[in-house]
């Protein structure tokens, strides 16, 4: 498997100098399973640049399939600036949580509306089909995906996807740890447990600092801690700390990666390997688990082509 | 893969261990999940010495009783009567507590339904005596 980070910033978009190493976007994580086949994690702002990259590629005719943990706005504002949403060739599956209160596409059509949205869902000139998700598995590609209720405000979902013996595990808003120490809890008793169980990659919420966290309890995040203590229960192979604070600048992650390695190593995580997400990378995990050399040109020359065939 | 326990039974357990009322977690199936610290101080026992009870188990050690000692019928018991109906229930009765002390108390009971259906529910009492 191999995931390219979009955007792994949370809340909101955090742009500027003090913030261009890990990014500003909003979540978005692209998936490429070993068919070659994609699955999108979630579409904050992240993925406005995936999409131009997608359509500088050329054309494509795989299906695009988006799978939302939930629908707060720094997990589906990018999907108004999805260029292949735009494109008649496009066929575009968006999965995401059921609500008793109303289905997915009107829950989405909520924004992609007036007055916030020039167009409407309808009025999408591609494919676009909405696909409620449970507690369920089901196939994209040569990979099983399996979704389960995660703790976060409102109807969330966390998402696995293992593909020929590797595994993904994305619970990017997560807050296990609410009302009750995780330590003292049975495995079948934390939330996304057996969602993570065993993970080749673990990529889990690590919005705030335990200080921080004290001002923020049921907010639906975890505290650095409650993170590594999660990933080190589950027994991760691979930990991708993610759902950066638009308040937490480059400076403050880097001195947040070392407390993280600092901390990891007391709890008895030596040997795996622990990271803040940083948009932009790419990595190859599951068998050697390399990490992959970028070509930022490329990248960004695919961007401006996507760009430019989608203002044309 | 095995499911985690339903989410908002989650939620439900997280939030009896935070109040200091004593209250019981069933499952759907009538299963006592758990019961928090104030129910062990008005029980006597742990839930840790006695982890997850059957049904048939629970009720023959703790009640409900009537006031003439013997089991209330599942019409009338109200963990039973939210589970069974998906609805509220409150009722009084006896429960019995560490060696064999008898205790008058209400109780009620709420289903907990969740995305899936019926999940459990919470059983929350108030010592009468």
């Amino acid at each position: 498997m191999r995931i390219k980070v979009w955007g792994a910033r949370g809340s909101i978009p955090a742009p500027g100098p003090e913030t261009m190493r890990y990014g500003g976007n909003t979540s978005c994580v692209e998936l490429t399973l070993s068919d070659g086949s994609t699955l999108i994690l979630d579409a904050g702002t992240g993925i406005r640049n995936l999409g131009l990259a997608r359509v500088g590629g050329g054309p494509t005719q795989q299906p695009i399939h988006i799978l939302l943990t939930h629908l707060h706005l720094d997990h589906i504002q990018g999907l108004m600036f999805f260029a292949p949403a735009f494109q008649p060739e496009s066929e575009i599956t968006i999965w995401g949580p059921v609500s008793p209160e109303a289905s997915l596409c009107d829950r989405i059509a909520r924004y992609i509306s007036a007055p916030l949205a020039p167009v409407e869902v309808r009025e999408l000139p591609s494919h676009v089909s909405f696909r409620e998700v449970e507690s369920l598995e089901w196939e994209v590609g040569s990979a099983r995906v399996s979704a389960c209720a995660v703790n976060h405000r409102g109807p969330t979902l966390g998402y696995r996807i293992d593909d020929g013996g590797t595994s993904l595990c994305y619970i990017p808003d997560h807050e296990p740890g609410l009302g009750a120490p995780l330590t003292e809890l049975d495995d079948d008793w934390i939330s996304g447990f057996e969602l993570a169980r065993g993970a080749s990659m673990l990529i889990h919420d690590c919005q705030y600092t335990d200080a921080e966290y004290a001002k923020h309890i049921g907010w639906g995040h975890s505290p650095v801690s409650d993170a590594l203590c999660f990933a080190h229960r589950v027994h991760a192979e691979r930990v991708l700390l993610f759902h950066h604070d638009p308040m937490h600048t480059d400076e403050f992650l880097d001195a947040l990666q070392s407390e993280v390695e600092a901390a990891w190593e007391a709890l008895g995580g030596g040997g795996v390997k622990i990271e803040l997400a940083t948009e932009r990378s790419e990595i190859v995990f599951g068998g050697h688990g390399a990490p992959v050399a970028r070509d930022p040109a490329a990248e960004s020359a695919a961007i401006r082509a996507g760009a430019s065939r989608t203002a044309s | 893969m095995s499911a985690q326990r339903p989410l908002e039974l989650i939620l439900a357990r997280n939030l009896l261990s935070s109040i200091s009322t004593p209250a019981f977690l069933v499952s759907e199936h009538g299963e006592l999940l758990y019961f928090n610290d104030a129910a062990a101080a008005m029980l006597g026992r742990r839930f840790e010495e006695r982890g997850v009870m059957a049904l048939e188990d629970w009720i023959a050690e703790f009640g409900p009783f009537g006031s003439d000692e013997a089991p209330i019928p599942n019409d009338v018991n109200p963990a039973a009567v939210a589970l069974r109906n998906n609805q509220p229930f409150h009722g009084n009765f006896r429960i019995c507590a560490a060696g064999g002390i008898r205790r008058d108390v209400a109780a009620s009971a709420i289903p907990i339904v969740g995305a899936g259906g019926s999940s459990g529910g919470i059983v929350i009492f108030w010592p009468l005596d």
